[in-house]
């Protein structure tokens, strides 16, 4: 792998030139990708008069902050938000495990069937669902409630992540579970004493992505609640008001919101990523 | 691993099966077919009889079916027709769990996220056996195999060798009835292969199991095995001793599957007259002794294949009406001896058994003997001997 001969970018630059315009090149991008948030963050810290000039005053508070935490409608939607994302990713896992360990290791019609919803579901666009599913929910009673919330995250977990796990389950090689079937074991026996402790490391990795991509979700919150069940997604664009805009609320708001992705980056970054690789 | 072998050399058996005096346990395959899916057919009519506590090799080439059949015994397969029997009872439709088997995989198949001393109790676990007596069993496997030092480590930090030590060991502390091994040693370095081969060997003496060992490789069965089965195709070409299958290739693949260097090949035409056969290809006339010309003779002026191992072969005059003159194209030096590759008309020859400090180069002509008694003959269509 090492010595071979790739085209090189700017052949006629010397080295030091290259790698100089290739750290100019990351910088710009890293730039680009963490300006919004350090302006997010920015506008959080200052005043209510001071949100349209961020970048001019010298004036910072953590008022912001301390007015969101006292609105009960947004500590109640940070609490929904991670009490749904939680369920949605123990129920999900629960299917998405073994549902691409079937797919990984079986090829009868049942497998066959199960790969080709899961395949139709994936490839309509997201957005089509939304309108479906609230008929249902209202039909069902279930609009403005837990469950229908819970179940269509559920079911779009089941959906995108099963291929994922699939793909983690044909990285591990299934000879260990033929050794564990005839050191005593049913099939079902070395599915889970066996082939899920080895998936464990992309079975964390994949309740991160889970609980992360519910957390964020905005599209089902906005269409499929109401005002019984608000989540943080939803509370966060309602500072949009007819009376204008809550500005420095809305950061503060969305900065707390960050704050389960940045801490995962921070200390779970080295996890994830190497649950994704085996 | 040497003080272990010296400690597993005095080691008492206790606990062993044998000693109880269990039901023996003869393997026995009949009209054991396999398909895959509706047109490939992986295993085609085998029959096998394996004897208790008998050591059997299973050979041939890549693809051949030795993995599927394996895999029957064990369970992990379906079969499409036929009986397997394991000690005299059918186990058809027995899941793997209930056929009292063990089996080591080509890549070692350890649990990777269990100790090695966890993977060595596995088994026993799953059959509630006492945690006191799981000890003194992976005790006992582990001075066998020198696994003492390893017993907490996970198999990530093990070594191929290792690694499949502790798959052996897996298979020894749940004394089965049968040991079944796919390849177990084709991902060690030849060096490490040569090793375990021996200690596999010095297993099947300590603790006499019946015993399937599949491989590629015609050494390992031929050192291995007290029988040696060649597959081609789905279909067993051969049953036999090493020996038996050395000395007498029941057709001209298993002539050129085993033995190494490959057995030459050569299209020679059958010549009888005045009571004497002979043989002739370009270059070459061999007069063929006795033994053989009985049954060549029949076949006169026609052609049929000649088979002769590159070790039957020296250099020099030799016996009259069996030497020939041979080009020579290539010289691989092994320090104990030299192999020649060399052109005798249109054919291509091998010799071995060259001394190594043979003065000898390429493009050299010399002078090449068979050995009488020591040639194969093959019809040509059906590729089965000619006796
Ligand atoms: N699950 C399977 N589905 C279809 N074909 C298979 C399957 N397993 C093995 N085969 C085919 O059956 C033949 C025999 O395979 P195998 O028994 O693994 O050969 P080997 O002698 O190398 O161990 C091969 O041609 C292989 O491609
Ligand atoms: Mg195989």
């Amino acid at each position: 792998m090492a010595m071979v001969n790739r085209p090189q970018f700017l052949p006629w630059l010397p080295p030091i030139g290259r790698k100089t315009l290739f750290a100019l090149a990351v910088a710009f991008i890293c730039f680009a990708f963490a300006f919004p948030v350090l302006w997010l963050i920015l506008t959080s810290l200052r005043p209510e008069s001071g949100v349209y000039y961020v970048h001019r005053g010298t004036e910072f508070t953590l008022a912001s902050f301390a007015e969101v935490l006292s609105d009960e409608r947004i500590v109640a939607a940070f609490l929904n938000s991670a009490l749904i994302s939680t369920l949605a990713t123990v129920f999900s896992l629960l299917v998405t495990v073994s549902s691409g360990y079937m797919l990984s290791r079986f090829t009868g019609p049942a497998s066959r069937l199960w790969f080709g919803t899961i395949y139709v579901f994936r490839c309509v666009p997201y957005i089509s669902w939304v309108l479906p599913l609230y008929f249902v929910t209202q039909s069902w009673g279930l609009y403005d409630t837990y469950t229908g919330l819970l179940l269509p995250h559920i079911a779009v977990h089941i959906c995108f992540f099963s291929w994922l796990m699939k793909g983690f389950f044909d990285g591990i090689d299934p000879s260990m579970e033929y050794a564990a079937m005839i050191d005593g074991c049913t099939r079902w026996g070395a599915f889970i004493r066996v082939a899920v402790p080895s998936a464990l490391p992309a079975i964390s990795a994949l309740a991160v992505l889970c609980w992360l991509f519910t957390w964020n979700e905005f599209l089902f919150a906005l269409i499929l609640t109401g005002n019984r069940v608000p989540v943080i997604t939803v509370v966060m664009a309602q500072f949009v008001t007819e009376m204008g805009l809550r500005w420095n609320l809305m950061a503060a708001t969305a900065v707390m919101a960050l704050l389960p992705a940045f801490l995962i980056a921070l200390f779970g970054q080295k996890y994830v990523i190497r649950g994704l690789r085996i | 691993m040497r003080p272990a072998a010296r400690f597993a050399a005095g080691f008492p058996k206790t606990g062993n099966r044998f000693d109880s005096g269990e039901a023996m346990a003869a393997i026995s395959l009949s009209k054991l077919n396999k398909h895959y899916g509706s047109l490939f057919h992986a295993v085609k009519d085998v029959d096998l009889e394996i004897a208790d506590k008998e050591f059997v090799a299973l050979v041939g080439p890549s693809g051949c079916g030795k993995s599927t059949t394996l895999r029957m015994i064990a369970g992990l397969e379906d079969i499409t027709s036929g009986d397997i029997r394991i000690g005299n009872k059918v186990v058809n439709h027995l899941p793997p769990r209930d056929r009292d088997v063990a089996m080591v995989f080509q890549n070692y198949a350890l649990y990777q996220h269990m100790s090695v001393y966890d993977n060595l109790a596995f088994g026993l676990r799953n059959k509630k056996t006492p945690e006191a007596e799981i000890r003194t069993a992976i005790d006992r496997a582990a001075g066998m195999l020198g696994l003492h030092d390893l017993l907490q480590r996970k198999p990530k930090q093990l070594s191929g060798g290792q690694q499949q030590r502790v798959a052996l060991g897996r298979c020894i502390v749940r004394n089965p009835q049968v040991f079944l091994f796919d390849e177990p040693l084709s991902n060690l370095d030849a060096k490490l292969r040569a090793q375990m081969r021996i200690e596999i060997k010095r297993l099947h003496a300590e603790i006499p199991t019946t015993s399937v060992f599949v491989t590629h490789d015609q050494v390992e069965a031929m050192t291995l095995g007290d029988r040696v089965v060649i597959m081609r195709d789905g279909r067993i070409q051969q049953i036999g001793t090493p020996l038996q299958v050395y000395g007498k290739p029941a057709n001209k693949f298993v002539a050129g599957f085993i033995g190494a260097p490959a057995m030459n090949f050569i299209d020679v035409n059958v010549r009888s007259a005045a009571g004497v056969t002979s043989v002739e290809a370009e270059g070459l006339r061999l007069t063929i002794g006795p033994a053989d010309a009985a049954a060549l003779a029949i076949h006169s002026g026609r052609r049929v294949i000649m088979g002769m191992r590159p070790e039957h072969l020296s250099l020099g005059a030799g016996a009259p009406g069996l030497g020939f003159d041979a080009h020579v194209e290539v010289v691989e030096q092994l320090g104990s001896e030299i192999l020649l590759e060399t052109r005798v008309g249109n054919a291509s020859i091998t010799a071995a058994r060259v001394p190594a400090e043979t003065a000898i180069a390429r493009g050299d002509q010399v002078r090449l003997s068979a050995q009488a008694g020591r040639l194969h003959f093959f019809d040509p269509e059906t590729e089965l001997p000619i006796s």
